[in-house]
């Protein structure tokens, strides 16, 4: 049994390493401080706290979006829950800075430094792959838009 | 010199790390372009473009940090060279603090960037487009100075419309803006023996309202400003009543297509006095461009505009008084940081895009124009 998850594993961490190839939605695992009181977020709240429109979670709790530099995982995020490529993403933002409008989210090159960050941060939110132990954090679901 | 020592520092700053710096808070952002013109008629941009010309440089960095949850503060600094319009002085494209109180209202305060049509915040920012020129008719890169920002103050904030509304965003400005030193405007005022201790300024209000529609990648909005000028120089003087500019807009994405579309009119009335002459200068500008481009391939883009200008409080027979725009273009993204573009433009009338001071032998109505541009950003 152990073996056979083991496998199921590396199987899937192999998916989502190979950029683009395989990976789905549910690899993708969103997770925020444990301090913040939300259990679930649609994912029109998502994009909207993605791309800078909203700025605060349902219960009115700040949120501080973060960011991979990329890979497979950040591909999938931003296609399934924002609706962009990286490309249109970095566009996107790149507009808001270069016109004063925003500040770029910050980005980290792994996952074990976002999920450090998102550890320590209030309000921090930012997606992981499923393989990742997420015990330092709060895993939170994603519900279709209402 | 000058303008090579300045693109040198941007460079330098650039080469403190290819990713952008984020020191805590602070993020530090830029770009760094040369461009190349050459047209078969004519002398484009008051550039020499019908000799080839690469004189376009331009640049900016941008400095943010945001100072609490709710409070940011930020600079740009943008420099540009496109013929003998910019200079190698550096300007200050926006630079404010902006308190977000929540979602649905924030205010910034300072050099604020105008919110004019889909485009007029950010076009001087190339990494942002597929086009070397945003379409002409509505972003004269000559003349674009004086609509870029002004100094004072912007509420801003969206509106949520329902589950099944899509969003209302809105943006209201109000404040002062002058011509720049360097611009387009003032050459042309010189060139009617106008010229100025200090550049001519003027109030300018106005607010935008877009409608992020529930149809996933369809935005629809419009723009108003009112605008007005006074200058005063030792041959003479400029003054211009407030104008109220008009915008509608519309922009659709899915997938790799992107279509946009713009109706400006932009009636107004200058009077110039030099000496003991009077001379009423009465304009109604009617421009409007549709576009489409499409993602060919990862690093590939394509697209074309047609951009369309007309001055229907003149003869609109004659070529000075229209101005349409083939354009077809595309860019080629190397990596996330260099990028190149080529773009061919078709040219009628000589009603925006030149200078008597460059076409000194007068115009050919029709040229057509050959541009390339390379950049770097981060």
């Amino acid at each position: 049994m152990k073996t056979s998850s083991a496998i199921r594993t590396l199987l899937l961490g192999l998916a989502i390493l190979a950029p683009g190839q395989g990976a789905t939605a549910q690899d993708v695992m969103i997770v925020v401080n444990k301090g913040t009181s939300i259990s679930e977020i649609t994912i029109g709240q998502l994009r909207d706290i993605f791309t800078g429109t909203r700025s605060r979670f349902n219960n009115g709790g700040r949120a501080l979006p973060v960011l991979l530099k990329g890979g497979a995982v950040h591909e999938v995020f931003l296609h399934h829950y924002v609706g962009d490529s990286p490309e249109e993403f970095r566009l996107r933002w790149r507009k808001a800075v270069f016109t004063g409008q925003g500040s770029m989210p910050r980005e980290f090159a792994t996952e074990a430094a976002m999920l450090e960050y998102v550890a320590a941060t209030p309000g921090a939110i930012g997606y992981v792959s499923r393989v990742v132990d997420p015990q330092a954090v709060k895993v939170v679901t994603i519900t279709a838009d209402r | 010199m000058t303008r090579l020592r300045i693109l040198l520092f941007l460079l330098c700053l650039c080469s403190i790390g290819l990713r952008a710096q984020d020191l805590d808070n602070l993020q530090i952002h830029g770009f760094a372009t040369q461009g190349f013109l050459y047209s078969s008629q004519n002398n484009y941009l008051t550039m020499k473009s019908s000799s080839g010309s690469a004189q376009w440089t331009e640049g900016a960095i941008s400095l943010n940090d945001a100072v609490t949850d709710k409070l940011r503060v930020g600079i740009q600094l943008h420099m540009y060279q496109m013929g003998q319009v910019g200079g190698p002085g550096i300007i200050v494209d926006w630079a404010s603090g902006d308190y977000k109180v929540n979602d649905q209202l924030g205010f910034r305060e300072g050099k604020v960037k105008v919110p004019l049509g889909l485009f007029n915040d950010s076009q001087v920012v190339d990494p942002l487009f597929l086009w070397i020129l945003l379409p002409q008719c509505n972003y004269p890169a000559d003349n674009r100075d004086f609509d870029l920002a002004v100094l004072g103050g912007e509420v801003y904030g969206g509106l949520p419309l329902g589950p099944h509304g899509g969003r209302l965003l809105y943006r209201g400005y109000l404040g002062e803006n002058w011509l720049d030193a360097n611009g387009g405007y003032v050459q042309q005022l010189a060139g009617y023996g106008l010229t100025f201790p200090s550049p001519p300024s003027g109030r300018a209000f106005g607010g935008d309202v877009r409608w992020a529609t529930p149809w996933k990648g369809l935005t629809l909005g419009s723009s108003a400003q009112s605008q007005s000028l006074d200058g005063t120089g030792p041959q003479g003087t400029v003054h211009m009543p407030p104008a109220l500019l008009v915008a509608y807009y519309a922009e659709w994405k899915k997938g790799r297509w992107y279509l946009a579309g713009e109706y400006w009119r932009s009636p107004f009335e200058p009077v110039l006095t030099i000496a003991t002459t009077v001379i009423p200068v009465v304009v109604d500008q009617r421009s409007w461009y549709p576009m489409v481009s499409y993602q060919l391939m990862h690093k590939l883009q394509i697209g074309t505009y047609y951009s369309h200008y007309v001055n229907k409080a003149a003869d609109t027979s004659l070529p000075a008084n229209y101005s349409k725009d083939w354009v077809v273009s595309g860019r080629y993204d190397f990596n996330q940081y260099f990028y190149g573009k080529l773009e061919g433009h078709f040219l009628h009338g000589t009603g925006l895009g030149y200078s008597a001071a460059t076409n000194l032998n007068g115009l050919n109505s029709n040229s057509n124009m050959l541009a390339a541009r390379v950049g770097f950003t981060f």
